[in-house]
């Protein structure tokens, strides 16, 4: 255990740890399976295996097979199993394998769990975590690396979270694990080994709907999600020596989407361009560079740009499959190009 | 449950024989408002089919939880819930049980007798209703689950997850299929390959009950021993009530893809006359005549309860 200084990592007091996304994934559920214990957790290899990415390793042990449950390969059954059992007066956190998979578990994502409150006119809440490992980890295919985020964003009903550091993975988890209602909760496979500093409370609990200055700056918004923040605050780096002060903002979660500081960010920036893995087109970012334009249209010097994955399936050879997401070369280039415009 | 008669079988009857005249009085009431005064939604008819919905949810206890299907108000009715929101939610009032969201029967809910309502996508509440059966077996409450479904939704891939894993798992869940015949236009016979949706219990392994539905007692004892079996901690079984669709699909649909005879108004076997059969005759007219004027109040109070306002679209996105 280390103990850092609060203006190091941007973390309020405290003792913290550092330890990877997985640990602290993997902390939240442990915790709030204790400190509640109508929480409990299904899905494919989470129990006997700890998960194709172990992140559940331990659960099983501790809690018992009533509440971390293998599933057979049944995604309907883990989502629509989930709403079921949160009308019921359950907490249930689920995982699918890979984020991908919420396309076989649609019906119950985009209806069940999104509509379910609304239609039967507000009498039931719907507290379901869908844990979905996203994006591209190195060679997984067109088929389990996506990142999905704005589909999610799409549909009204539900929260989504992408968290982008070990101590946002756990934070948010725990606040969606809280929330009564439904979180699609985008974990990014590529950091699952990325480790950071971590307040050591049973209490850190990070609210949706406020987005993390990842690094200040004054002559460039850059907001970016996921994988991206790192390669973002990386290229933030490289530019700075050349006069280029890029604020780079990672809004945590999209539902709600703490649009105020973007906004506040631009304002002073006067430039903004928005880095996602996602695909390029109606991703999140044509979302956010309309509601900034909408709102501070005249504030700004310049276009707002996108830096984002390819319009193609992902190919599954580990080289190809980079450059089809943007690299910290890539947003340098741009944020050059749009610093100088 | 014992098939032995007795007194309290008498009263089990009375009461379910109550439920299934009030229905249809309230099938008649909605499809004559709904040739008369035109309707914004789609009724889906269940006339013909209340005496296995009554019958099986008579078996309920009032703490397990209800998923019905879309034909008729019987399964809610007969769960406790008032007419009055149940006809509030078809008209699209704002004492709807969903507050004014409704229109068409197919939203109704009542989270205080555990009607947990219903998807539009049919089949969805397979794997709800297992999950919800986990909730229980998690928790220890002792309640069951009860789904009714088509024989239509038992197509779906959901049937096949939720059975699957219900089974392994020994949830308690009754899963109540309705064969009518019909799926809109699909015969079931051209749809399956075996003669019953309950052939393809055993392969689940569990039990699959076949009973006449339109004797609601018989739906009754089945529904009774199954709900005994998953209480037990013994899993599901998959009871199917054979019935007829009397009407079409919806109120107002010619059905010009039928080719056995369209039935119209005349209920073979009607479940109403099965049930009163037993009953003395002037405590039946006694019944009846309630029924109807419970009917004609509920519907008269929901027609002049006023549409939701619009602030209610926005109402209920989040908790």
């Amino acid at each position: 255990m280390t103990t850092t200084s609060a203006a190091a990592t941007g973390v309020a007091g405290g003792t913290e740890r550092v330890i990877g996304y997985s640990r602290a994934i993997n902390e939240a559920l442990a915790e709030e399976m204790r400190r509640d214990e109508r929480v409990w957790m299904m899905g494919q290899d989470i129990g006997r295996l700890g998960g194709v990415f172990g992140l559940t390793r331990g659960l099983l042990d501790e809690f018992g097979p009533l509440r971390v449950r293998d599933t057979a390969i049944n995604e309907t059954f883990i989502v629509g199993g989930a709403a079921g059992a949160a009308l019921a007066g359950t907490i249930p956190v689920v995982e699918l394998q890979f984020a991908d998979f919420l396309f076989t578990a649609a019906d119950e994502i985009f209806h069940k769990l999104a509509k379910w409150r609304y239609m039967h006119g507000g009498q039931f809440t719907m507290p379901v975590v869908v844990r979905l490992p996203s994006g591209v980890v190195g060679g997984a295919g067109a088929e389990h690396s996506q990142s999905l985020e704005t589909i999610a964003m799409h549909v009204a009903g539900l929260k989504v979270a992408v968290p982008a550091t070990p101590s946002d993975a756990k934070g948010l988890l725990k606040a969606a694990i809280r929330d009564p209602d439904p979180v699609l909760f985008f974990e990014h496979k590529g950091l699952y080994r990325v480790k950071g500093p971590v307040p050591e409370s049973d209490e850190h609990v990070v609210p949706f709907g406020s987005a993390r200055v990842a690094r200040p700056g004054n002559d460039l918004t850059v907001v970016a999600t996921g994988l991206m923040v790192d390669r973002a605050v990386a290229a933030a780096e490289q530019l700075a020596p050349h006069g280029i002060d890029v604020e780079v903002i990672d809004p945590r979660t999209l539902v709600p989407l703490d649009i105020d500081t973007i906004v506040a960010s631009v304002e002073r920036t006067h430039r903004l361009m928005v880095v996602h893995e996602a695909s390029r087109t109606a991703g999140f970012g044509a979302e956010i560079a309309t509601q900034v334009q909408e709102r501070a249209f005249f504030a700004l010097d310049a276009p707002v740009w996108r830096v984002c994955g390819t319009d193609t399936p992902l190919p599954q050879d580990p080289e190809l499959e980079q450059a089809c997401i943007p690299s910290t070369d890539e947003i340098v280039a741009a944020a050059r190009a749009l610093a100088a415009i | 449950m014992t098939n032995d008669p007795g007194p309290d079988r008498e009263q089990v009857q009375r009461e379910v024989y109550r439920k299934v005249v009030t229905i249809r009085f309230a099938e008649l009431r909605i499809r004559e408002h709904v040739e008369k005064e035109g309707f914004g939604g789609f009724w889906h008819p269940g006339i013909g089919q209340e005496g296995l919905q009554v019958g099986a949810v008579s078996a309920m206890q009032d703490d397990d939880y209800l998923y019905y299907a879309h034909r008729g108000l019987g399964y809610a009715f007969a769960k406790g819930m008032p007419l009055e929101p149940l006809f509030g939610d078809l008209l699209g009032r704002a004492n709807g049980s969903t507050r004014g969201k409704g229109g068409g029967t197919v939203h109704f809910a009542d989270a205080s007798r555990h009607v947990l309502g219903q998807g539009g996508t049919l089949g969805s509440n397979f794997v709800m209703g297992a999950g919800t059966a986990a909730a229980s077996q998690l928790l220890r409450d002792g309640r069951v689950t009860v789904v009714f479904f088509g024989d239509g939704a038992s197509g779906r891939g959901t049937w096949h997850e939720a059975a699957l894993q219900a089974s392994v798992w020994k949830l308690p869940v009754v899963w109540i299929c309705e064969n009518n015949g019909w799926a809109l236009s699909a015969r079931f016979t051209e749809q399956s390959p075996t003669e019953h949706v309950a052939d393809r219990a055993p392969a689940y392994g569990m039990p699959g009950v076949v009973v006449d539905g339109q004797d609601a007692m018989a739906v009754h004892d089945a529904t009774a021993e199954a709900i005994d079996r998953a209480r037990r901690g013994e899993g599901p079984t998959l009871i199917e009530a054979k019935t007829l669709r009397i009407r079409g699909h919806y109120e107002g649909d010619r059905q010009p893809y039928r080719d056995d005879p369209v039935l119209g108004d005349e209920i073979p076997n009607d479940p109403v006359h099965r049930l009163g059969e037993s009953i003395p005759d002037d405590v039946r007219r006694g019944i009846d005549a309630e029924a109807r004027s419970q009917v004609e109040q509920a519907f008269g109070a929901a027609l002049a309860a006023p549409r939701a306002d619009r602030s209610v679209i926005f109402e209920d996105v989040w908790a």
